[in-house]
Order: structure tokens, then sequence, then C-alpha cells
């Protein structure tokens, strides 16, 4: 692991097992090199560690006390012991202090199931408490936001008041009063409203004394799966995962990435995931015939398709794509242009205002509000409209053959397409102005796919599939692919990594990565600062 | 100071017993008597004793001597963190207590987050954090003053200050409080009434003593 030229490393022992590691590094992550997990609270890698929880003791030999291995750095030669007697003795002492006022209301609890104290308790805590009196009571208290605060629950970790004061720099919480009457709080009934960072000490804190209120008594943590995914609510792209539940999406977490988010993520694009969940989808393909919709298999519509786009000799193409599309959906986009000779192709975006989080600048809710703007214009799409995602469609308004694709056409004048000689709609749902469409095919979203985003820095990223698409919806891709397939005899892409392979012909730089090597969390793409391609 | 037929000793400060020495005498013209609100030298300004809470209960804290005190304490400090004691400790003195105003205002005199000066001002109980009267009365009840009648002392104050415990009497002038030791034992029943020790106090003293004060 250390192997890497230049980095200075030492070497210990941790439970028998010999471990080289950088010079610097804490114990806590030593152990977990060799797959032990030492219960800790306090410590979080995002965030200073004061070591005040006491729960990541350890014996090193040598050293006549148990060491926090959440601070103390592995010197040359360290013989670590993790699971040893003083050591199980001494965290499960700890741990018996903080089942003392613990409510152990684990059925009611969102955190069971994911719970630090569940499971250190269950691994080597005490089987039976001691204490004969009775419990102190803080309650409930809301913060405002998205948080909810069940004090009982609390092990005054102080996660959360850390990563408001060092992450978000907006120092709202604190350890109010002291002792067995420590509480975390607020200014009074100040509250966490307004700062769209809050919701990540939910994420931090340990135990199940800061809950979402979005999420709150909704799912159990076991009953949901968890696909590794990005945040498609604005051009940072937040690593996340999707948590699923009967085919809907219950939360997004957010899943670190040093190059991107960090730990972190924010509440607007935490919150926003109901549209994933929208019912009322577009699930067969509809073929015009006269002044109605015929329903088709995908085997009967391709070859319909192909012919149409083929019958059409003229020259004035026009396209609408969605800044929600993939890099492979674009692509395909672009190259379908192409393939029918040019024209205006153009996107329209959300915009919103920017906020940086402090503490990780690198991560700011951008002000385009979608996950995939960077690719729209790398694939050689314009911006219009204004910021809401609406107007800016005149731009097509004279094209005789009109792709749409995942802009879901809410804004549209009734008449929008009507003009067009072949018109396309591929897309989720069926708003007025995409009944003028010739073809209507059912897309999935990126949460039913698999594919890339590219964010705001040019870091192109994968994620994967976490909902069964409804009936018969495709990824745009592949759609597309088929069309190009039938127009110019290429083979249609059968995989992700097909289509992704393609999109080097349409920019370069995608040339240079392989979807294989993306890995969960991206590589950037080089030297893709330059305009945008194509007309 | 007297010879003779002495049996007690009065003590570093309060009620000097049978000596019949005022407390100027006791401890010294320049430590008696109406401090200046400013603090006086920079080295004092945070910890100066005052005898009796001037009572402007109104506005804000730091204004006239009190910011010219709180400019004194900052010169003290490396940074303004460093300075929350003390800040606290003369909004505390000013209104008796620490309301969330008085942390507001302390916070933003300080550049520190409200939320943090409350953890602090909740961490020492030594900060009241709800209103007292003028004359905040501790009983120490601990070992020493105990076991020489101190609960007796206390039960004293309550009936003379006509107040329940921690109460304000009716006419905001007193609150009775238990301590514990306060550091004094060898002179029990040791009360402290707002920065001043009574030492050697006896349930029949209490009358007097609120007489005095009043
Ligand atoms: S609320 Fe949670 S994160 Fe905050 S101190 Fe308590 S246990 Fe730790
Ligand atoms: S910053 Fe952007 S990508 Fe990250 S969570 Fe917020 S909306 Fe999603
Ligand atoms: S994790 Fe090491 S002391 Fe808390
Ligand atoms: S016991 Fe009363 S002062 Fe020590």
């Amino acid at each position: 692991m250390a192997e890497e030229q230049g980095i200075e490393t030492v070497h210990c022992t941790v439970n028998g097992m010999a471990v080289e590691v950088p010079k610097g590094t804490r114990m806590i992550d030593a152990a977990a090199h060799v797959g032990s997990d030492v219960p800790h609270y306090c410590y979080h890698p995002g965030l200073s560690a004061p070591a005040q929880c006491r729960l990541c003791l350890v014996e090193v030999e040598g050293s006549p006390k148990l060491l926090p291995a959440c601070v103390t750095v592995v010197q040359e030669g360290n013989v670590i012991r993790t699971e040893s007697e003083a050591a199980l003795e001494a965290r499960k002492a700890v741990l018996e202090f903080l089942l003392v006022n613990h409510p152990l209301d684990c059925p009611v609890c969102d955190q069971s199931g994911e719970c630090k104290l569940q499971d250190y308790v269950s691994a080597e805590g005490p089987a039976m408490g001691r204490l004969a009196d009775a419990k102190r009571i803080v309650g409930v208290d809301d913060f405002g936001g998205d948080v909810l605060f069940n004090g009982d629950r609390c092990v005054m970790c102080t996660r959360c008041v850390r990563f408001m004061r060092e992450v978000a720099q907006d120092e709202r919480l604190g350890v109010v009063q002291r002792g067995s009457r420590a509480v975390i709080d607020t200014f009074f009934d100040d509250g966490l409203d307004g700062n769209i960072w809050a919701d990540n000490v939910v994420d931090i804190c340990p135990v199940g004394a800061l809950v979402s209120k979005d999420f709150l008594h909704r799912a159990r943590a076991w009953d949901l799966d968890r696909t590794p995914s990005i945040c498609p609510n604005c051009s940072q792209g937040c690593n996340i995962t999707l948590q699923v539940r009967d085919n809907e999406v219950m939360r997004l977490k957010p899943r670190p990435n040093d190059a991107v988010n960090g730990h972190w993520m924010c509440d607007v694009g935490r919150l926003d995931y109901q549209w994933i969940n929208r019912k009322g989808r577009i699930e067969a393909p509809l073929v015009r015939e006269g002044d109605r919709f015929v329903p088709m298999s995908w085997s009967d519509t391709l070859p319909r398709l192909v012919d149409a786009v083929r019958a059409l000799s003229s020259q004035r193409g026009g396209a609408v794509v969605s800044p929600f599309l993939s890099n492979e959906d674009l692509g395909a986009a672009r190259r379908v242009m192409e393939a029918v000779g040019g024209g205006r192709s153009v996107y329209r975006v959300e915009t919103g205002e920017s906020v940086v989080l402090p503490g990780f600048p690198q991560l700011a809710l951008r002000e385009d509000r979608a996950a995939n703007v960077r690719g729209s214009q790398l694939f050689g799409f314009e911006r219009v409209g204004d910021g809401c995602a609406t107007g800016g469609l005149e731009a097509v308004d004279n094209a005789e053959f009109l792709l749409v694709a995942g802009d879901d056409l809410e804004d549209a004048p009734a008449d929008f397409g009507s003009g067009a000689r072949l018109f396309i709609y591929i897309g989720q749902l069926l708003n007025p102005a995409a009944r003028n469409a010739h073809f209507v095919l059912p897309a999935t979203t990126f949460a039913e796919m698999e594919g890339t985003f590219t964010n705001v820095n040019d870091h192109v990223q994968r994620f994967w599939p976490a909902l069964r698409p409804p009936g018969m919806a495709r990824p745009v891709w592949q759609i597309l692919g088929v069309l190009l397939s039938g127009l110019n005899g290429s083979p249609a892409p059968a995989r992700p990594a097909d289509a992704f392979a393609l999109l080097g012909a349409a920019r370069p730089e995608f040339g240079q990565l392989r979807f294989e090597d993306l890995g969960a969390t991206g590589n950037p793409l080089s030297g893709a600062a330059t305009a945008p391609a194509g007309s | 100071m007297g010879d003779g037929g002495v049996q007690k000793n009065p003590g570093f400060a309060g009620i000097t017993g049978d000596f019949n020495l005022t407390e100027a005498e006791v401890r010294g013209t320049d430590y008696v008597g109406q401090r200046p609100l400013d603090g006086g030298h920079p080295a004092v300004a945070g910890t100066m004793p005052y005898q009796v809470p001037p009572k402007a209960v109104d506005g804000p804290i730091f204004v006239g001597p009190f910011e010219e005190r709180l400019e004194k304490v900052l010169t003290r400090y490396e940074d303004r963190r460093g300075a929350l004691l003390p800040a606290l400790g003369i909004a505390h003195e000013a209104r008796g207590y620490l309301s969330p105003e008085a942390m507001e205002e302390v916070a933003e005199r300080l550049q520190l987050a409200p939320a943090y000066v409350r953890g602090v001002a909740t961490f020492y109980t030594m900060y009241n954090l709800r209103p007292v009267g003028r004359h905040l009365i501790q009983v120490c009840t601990n070992i020493s003053c105990n076991l020489c009648g101190g609960e007796d002392v206390l039960q004293a104050f309550l009936q003379a200050t006509g107040t329940g415990m921690g109460e304000v009497s009716a006419d905001g002038q007193f609150t009775v409080i238990e301590v514990e030791c306060l550091g004094a034992c060898g002179f029990p029943t040791v009360v402290q009434i707002n920065d001043r020790f009574f030492e050697n106090v006896q349930p029949a003293d209490a009358g007097r003593i609120l007489e005095e004060l009043r």
C-alpha cells in the first residue's frame, strides 16, 4: 500500500499482522488496513480529532496506558493490539457508561440497523446494564431544517458540533451544560435553518440522536438497497448512494470522494429526489398513426423509426436535450444530429445561487442545477431558455427533423413541433407538447440505468442502476444507438461501456478514458477546457 | 488589632465579628467601596470584584464604563475567544445573570458564535442563567459549615428574606441559594453575598446582615 516512491513509511504489527503505512498514519487507519475496525465515535476522517470519547483505546506494547487509536500516530516498530483483554475491558466500560442514559428505543429509532452504538455494544459491550436509577430524559428538539434531535440517544461525540464549526463554518451547534446534563443544542431557538449543509450532521451522527425529518419513520435501514450513484441535482456531481425500497428512492446519502465532495453533500440536492419516483411515466413506445398513438414493441417501433429518418431529405434539424442525460445519451444524440445533417442543438437548465462549503471549498452547490451541464456543452449543445429551464424553444421552431431527448417540454406551447416533418420525443412524461411527436419513446432516468456524468470540473463519474425502469423504458443511448445502426450499419452499442467507448469520436478527451477504469470515484478528463465541439 | 478576648478570627473580608472593625480596616481602603466601573487597571479589569451590581436592566451592556472595561480586558488576551470568560463576567456583573440577549451581545462583541458562547456560559455553574436578586446570598452547607449549623443558617436566610431556595424576593433584593464548600472552612458558617464573604455567621445574624445590605 505504501510502496509509492518518496513516501516515508513505518512498520508496525496490528493484532499480529505486519503492516507498512505512510509515516503519520493514525493507528485507527493502520488497523483498518488489516481489516480491524476499532470502535470510535468522536473520530471522523472529515473532521478534527479531539480524542474525547475514549472508545478507540487500544493496547500498544511498551506503553503503560491504553492509547486512543484515533490520534496516536504509528511509530516504527509499534506492536498494536486492538482486541487485547485490557483494551476490550476499557471499551466495554466506556460503552456501559454510554448506555447509562441511553433509552434503548431501537425499535422506533431510524438509526437502528446502521447505528454504531448497536454495533459496538453487540460486538463488545456489556450484556446487561447495572444502572438501578432512573435515566435522564432530554426529549426531542426540532433543530430546524431537516434535522431532528433526540437528545436521549446522543453519545456526546461532538461530531455535529465540529462539522458546523469546521466544515460548514457556521457554528450553530454547541454543547450546552456539562457532565450528565450536557446536551447538544443551537443558540436557544435559532436552529439550523438556512444552512444548506446542515443535513450532513445527520449522516455523521453515529447514533440516532440526529435524524432526518424527511426520512423520519419511512423505512428501516435494513430494508434499503444501496446503489452508488451521482447526485443529479447540480453540476457538482456529489457522489451518493441511492437508497431504495420497493423500487422507490427513499433518501440520498453522500458517498466519500475526496476529488469531488469529500464526505458531504448539500440539502438542496439531498432532498430533491421525489422526481426520480414520479409516477405516470410513458411505458411503451408510441407511434403516431393518423391522429392517434399506437403502442408498439421496440422491435416494431425501431424499424419504423429508421425508415422515417431515412425518408427525410430535409437538412433542417433541431434537437432539445436535457442536462440530466448521461454522457452516452448526449454523445448518441450528437451522432444522430450529425447523421441527419446537423441543426440547432440546445439544452435548458434551471439555475440558482451558488453556495460554497467553506471548510471544503472544492464542493459547492453549483449555479447549474443539473448533473450533466458540462457534458451537454462538451457534446456541442447550446444553452437556451431562462433560469427556470423554460423558454428558448424558438431555437428549434423551424426544424423539420426534431429530436427531443429528456426534456419533458412542460412549458412548451401546445403546437410545439407540429410543423416538423419528423418529431421524435424520447422522455419520461407525456406532456401536451410531446403529443405532437411522431414517435414517443419511453426513456429511463439516470436512476434506472448505468452511465456517466461529467461534472463542472470535467470529472467523469459513473452511476449504477438503482431502480427497475417502468415498462419498456430504455436508456436514450440504447434507443439512438439502434437508430444509428439502422442508418449507417454500424453495430449498436449493447452495454454502457460500448456506448462510452463511442464518445471518443465526438470528443477525443473521452477516448483517453476507459469506462472500466472510472471505478466508483471517476476520473478527470484531460484537456477538455477547450471550446465545445459540434455545431 | 485587639489583644485578649479574641475568640474569632475576623477573616479575610466581610463582617468582622467581635473585633468590631470596619471592612475598610480589614481589607484596606483601596479595596472597599464602589469600584470604578471601568475596571481600573487593565491587569485587574477582568476580575475586579463589585459589591453591589449596578442594575441597568435594559439596553446594551457594553456601553460607557463597561465598554471601556471590555476594551481593557481584550488587551490582556491574544485572541477574542480567550477573553470570553471575563467578558461574560462583566455581563454577569451588570445584569446579575446571563440572559440569551446578554450571551448574544457578548458573542457579537467577541465575534464568536452565539451557540459557542451559550455552551461556555452554561458550562460554568457560577454564571447565573436566571435572574437573581440584587444580593445573591450563597450559604455554604458543605461539611465544615454543615457541622457548625450551616443548614440552620440557610433556613434563617430563607425565612428572613421570605423566599424559597433560588427565588427572587418580592422587592427584588435577595436570592438565597445553597452552595458547596466556599474554601473558608475555618470560619463556619460561610456565606458569600455577591463578592463578599461573611464568616462565622450564626442563624441569628441573618436579619442584621440583610439590614446592612439594604
Ligand atoms: S448528536 Fe450525534 S453527532 Fe452530535 S454529539 Fe450527539 S451523538 Fe455525536
Ligand atoms: S452540491 Fe450539487 S451535486 Fe452536491 S448534493 Fe448539492 S445539488 Fe447535489
Ligand atoms: S475515536 Fe478516539 S477517542 Fe473518540
Ligand atoms: S465547608 Fe463551608 S467553606 Fe468549606
